[in-house]
Formats: C-alpha cells, structure tokens, sequence
C-alpha cells in the first residue's frame, strides 16, 4: 500500500502516528488532572437536559453516577485509560476505552450547558486513534511486546490524514455555516462588537475580559476582522495540502483564539491542541536533538556515559 | 519510548491485511464523515456529530441581551462576586448555558426530562404551571455550598447566602448595559 501522494501530504511512518497519540492523549490527561470532577457531582441532576445519544442511557444512571463519589471513580477510570493510551500500553483496548469514556463525559458537560464544537474534533480524533494502529512506535507495547508494524504509506498516513480532514472540516463548515445562516448580514459592522459584548457582560463566562467594550470604537474595522476570519476559516482545508499554508493558517488560528478570549471571553483549547495533528514530529524531535541548545544539555549525560564505559 | 519501526520489529505486510485494514479505514472514513455531512446539511447537533454552530447567528445590536451575576453574601453580610468557573471548573466554557436553561426552566421542557421534573409538572397541574426557575434554588445552593466546603466557617469569604441578579441589556446602542430585572436568593 504504497502512495507517493499520500507520502507527499503527510509523514506516513509509525513513529508520527504514535507521537501523535501521545501528544492528543496527553493533552486531555492535563485537562482532567486540572478538572475538579468531585464539585461537579455535587450539582443536582436536575438541571440536566441529555443531549442526542446520551438519551439513550436511563436517568438511574446519571442519579448514581452524578454524586462526588461517582465522579472521582469516572475520573480515575477516565485518567487510567487516557493515561495508558498516552504511554501506549495495551493500546487496542485502552484507546478504544479512552475515546468511549471521553465522547461520555463531553456528552455529560453539554447535558449541563449547551452544545458548543470545541472539544469534539478532539474527540473525533481519539475515535480515528482507537482504530488505527497507533502503538506501533513510540509505545509501551513497541518497547515490551515486539509489536508487529507493516509496510506502506497508507497505514499510517491516512489516519493522519483523516485526522488533520477532521479539524480542517470543523473550522470550514463553521464559515460556511455562518453564511448560510446569516448571509453577507454577518459582516455587519455591529456584528462582532455586539457578540463580544454580549459575552463579557456576566461573570459566568471562565475570564472576566471586558475589551469588548472598545469594539464599538473600531467598529468600521471590525467588518474587515470578521471577513478575514471568515476568509481564513474557509481556507483552513489548505492546510491539510500544503505545508506553505499550515504556516499561516495554523499561527492565524492560535491569534484567533487568543482574540476570542480576549474579545469573547471565550477560548477553544481543544481546537488548538488538535492542531498537533499538522505536526510533523519525528522532524521535530530530529530538528531539536540535532540543535546546539540539546546537545550543550545532553553534553554531561553523554560525558557520564562514556567515563561509566571506560571505567568498566 | 521510540522503537525503529523498520529494523527491530517484524514487518506485516500481508495482503490479506492490507485489504482488512483498507476496509477498516473506509468503515471509520464512512462513519465519521457521513454523520458530519448530515448534520452540516441540517445545520442541527445531535451528540456526539457536532455542526459547527457556535456564532452562527452573529450578533445584533437591537435584539438585547439579559444576562446573569452571581454573587455571595459573606456571614458579615458582604456581596462578593462569584464566579461559577471558581466553584465547578468542569462547566467550563458552558456555565452562562447552564444559568439561563435553569431560570427558563428548559430540563422541563425538553424532550425527555428527569423523573422528578415530570412528577413537578405532574404535581403542579402542566408545563405551564410548573414555577418559574424550579430549579434554580438547587443550582445555586449547590454552588454556595460547594463553596463553603473550601473554607473554614470562621473565613471572612464563608457565604451565608447566594443570589443570582439578572440584568439586561436593552441593545439598540453601546450603552446602558445594566438594567436590573430581578434577584433570586437563596440562604444556605
């Protein structure tokens, strides 16, 4: 299954899978080590309104499961398989059971509030890890259990693809979306300073940001900053295809979210941390060990080494 | 963690697996994608296929906006503010949603609401009858205690009651964003 196109897009061996694997997985690990599970067990359950499949469960389940004690025992189980997915270890089975337990708790959070996108392209991606075979290297199971790997572009490569297809697919239906929705209304002048504002008036939002209420100053620029957001989440795809443009579009997007939680008070971790399936990473770890600063670093270790030889 | 994939492991490529895989990958391709262009189609979410619909409507300066503070009163009767995302940093990014779902009491109106949300209906003669912000009481006490469960009783910042005021914004100008409407307290 070799494909000099494939080849030409992606990296296509099983180490950029694996690192893949590792920097997704451990990124929702952080996010939920830092999350207070055991608070949100002391909500009441009656607030809820389930969302899409999570109907399908009966409500006993939500009774028992939203208490202190059920949340710290879904944390753990959350944390141990994201855990093991990151190291790679029993990979098949703790991927499949990190992206289960994962798209469960995201579906428990918009039963609370709404449903907004920012967490599910990671999401999708935890779906394509569990699926793939991602262990292959840069794993436990590639260390300790000899783990087969195959041959050919495709193995590796179209999942990364399908992944980076994923992100690029959120950001440019979420333009098309806007302009079939609102038209060309949606680059109003008062657009996004009435949004922004909007979202900075409360204190429920995570930060308490109030540059909004400069916006109507520079509402006549505010147009132009709509329609290269518009512009930019439509080209977004291109970054899929070309590394000249994923140099653009992707530092574009982090300026972009850090201006909606400037503006908006609003901020999409998830999105941004997804964006570490455009990253080339064997390259990378290459580029960095290869640099002066790791070698002056790795320098005394390498020193020890070599004496530790000599002397035996 | 590495492994050289070439050189130290058996290499398995098998037609027989090739094809398997192939049709694994079509399969995840299909399932993902086809659920995504559905929903993009009907510009609806159905979790876990989301459409990209946050800001979809834009903002529009003569529509308002009511919105939401919490604060606490302090045991020396202070009102601090309190923020949600301090107290439950799960709901992060959805608290706002959670507040205003609350106040219009939409657990009981959506398609299918908790058992004793359908014995409240039942209990107060239909929907209509149902009090407004039921559950609100709940949230909030919640809030306040989770709270107070951080801090000794002796802690200046130990709330003897939370409130939850709600202002509006009455648009058509940038201007005179803080109309009271109404406050609900609650003692803890």
């Amino acid at each position: 299954m070799e494909s000099r196109a494939l080849r030409k897009l992606v990296p296509t061996d099983a180490k950029a899978l694996g690192m893949i694997r590792a920097a997704i997985c451990g990124f929702v690990c952080c996010e939920i080590l830092l999350t207070d599970f055991v608070d949100l067990g002391r909500l009441p359950v009656t607030v809820m309104r389930l969302s899409g499949t999570m109907k399908l469960l009966p409500w006993r389940l939500y009774d028992a499961l939203i208490t202190p004690n059920g949340m710290l025992t879904f944390k753990a189980l959350l944390l141990i398989s994201m855990l093991a997915a990151t190291a790679g270890y029993l990979t098949s089975a703790t991927t499949k059971a990190a992206a289960l337990l994962f798209l469960f708790y995201q579906g428990l959070l918009r039963s609370f509030g709404h449903f907004n996108h920012d967490e599910m392209p990671l999401a999708y991606i935890l779906i394509v890890l569990a699926f793939t075979p991602c262990a292959d290297a840069f794993s436990l199971d590639s260390l300790w259990r000899r783990a087969r790997t195959r041959v050919g572009d495709v193995v590796y490569g179209y999942p990364i693809l399908l992944m980076r297809s994923l992100v690029g697919w959120s950001y440019f239906t979420s333009a098309i979306i806007k302009l079939r929705v609102s038209g060309l209304g949606y680059v109003s002048p008062d657009n996004l300073p009435t949004l922004s504002i909007m979202h900075s008036l409360d204190n429920l939002h995570d930060t308490h940001f109030k540059f909004a209420f400069w916006l109507p100053q520079v509402r006549g620029a505010s147009t132009i900053m709509v329609v290269i957001v518009l512009l930019w989440e439509l080209a977004f795809p291109l970054a899929i295809f070309s590394k000249t443009a994923r140099r653009i579009i992707l530092p574009l997007g982090v300026i972009f979210h850090l201006a909606t939680l400037l503006l908006m008070n609003l901020f999409f971790p998830y999105h941004l941390a997804a964006y570490a399936v455009f990253v080339d990473w064997p390259r990378v770890w290459t580029r960095f060990s290869g640099s002066r600063l790791f070698q002056r670093a790795s320098s005394p270790l390498k020193k020890r080494e070599s004496l530790a030889q000599t002397a035996s | 963690m590495t492994a050289n994939s070439s050189s130290n492991h058996d290499n398995d490529s098998r037609p027989g697996n090739d094809r398997r895989l192939l049709i694994r990958y079509g399969a995840l391709t299909f399932f993902l994608f086809v659920p995504l262009l559905i929903s993009f189609a009907f510009v609806r979410n159905l979790y876990p296929i989301a459409a990209s619909t946050m800001m979809m409507a834009g903002g529009d300066l003569e529509g308002g906006r009511t919105y939401y503070v919490l604060r606490g009163e302090t045991s020396k009767g202070e009102i601090i503010d309190l923020p949600p995302m301090d107290i439950t940093n799960a709901l992060s990014g959805r608290t706002w949603s959670l507040v205003a779902a609350t106040v219009a009491n939409r657990g009981f109106t959506n398609s299918r609401p908790h058992p004793a949300n359908l014995a409240l209906i039942a209990s107060s003669g239909g929907l209509d009858k149902v009090p407004p912000a039921a559950r609100l009481n709940e949230l909030l006490r919640a809030w306040g205690n989770i709270h107070n469960s951080r801090l000794s009783p002796s802690s200046p910042r130990y709330l003897r009651a939370v409130r939850l005021e709600a202002f509006r914004w009455e648009g058509g100008s940038y201007g005179n964003y803080d109309r009271h409407v109404q406050t609900w307290r609650v003692e803890l």
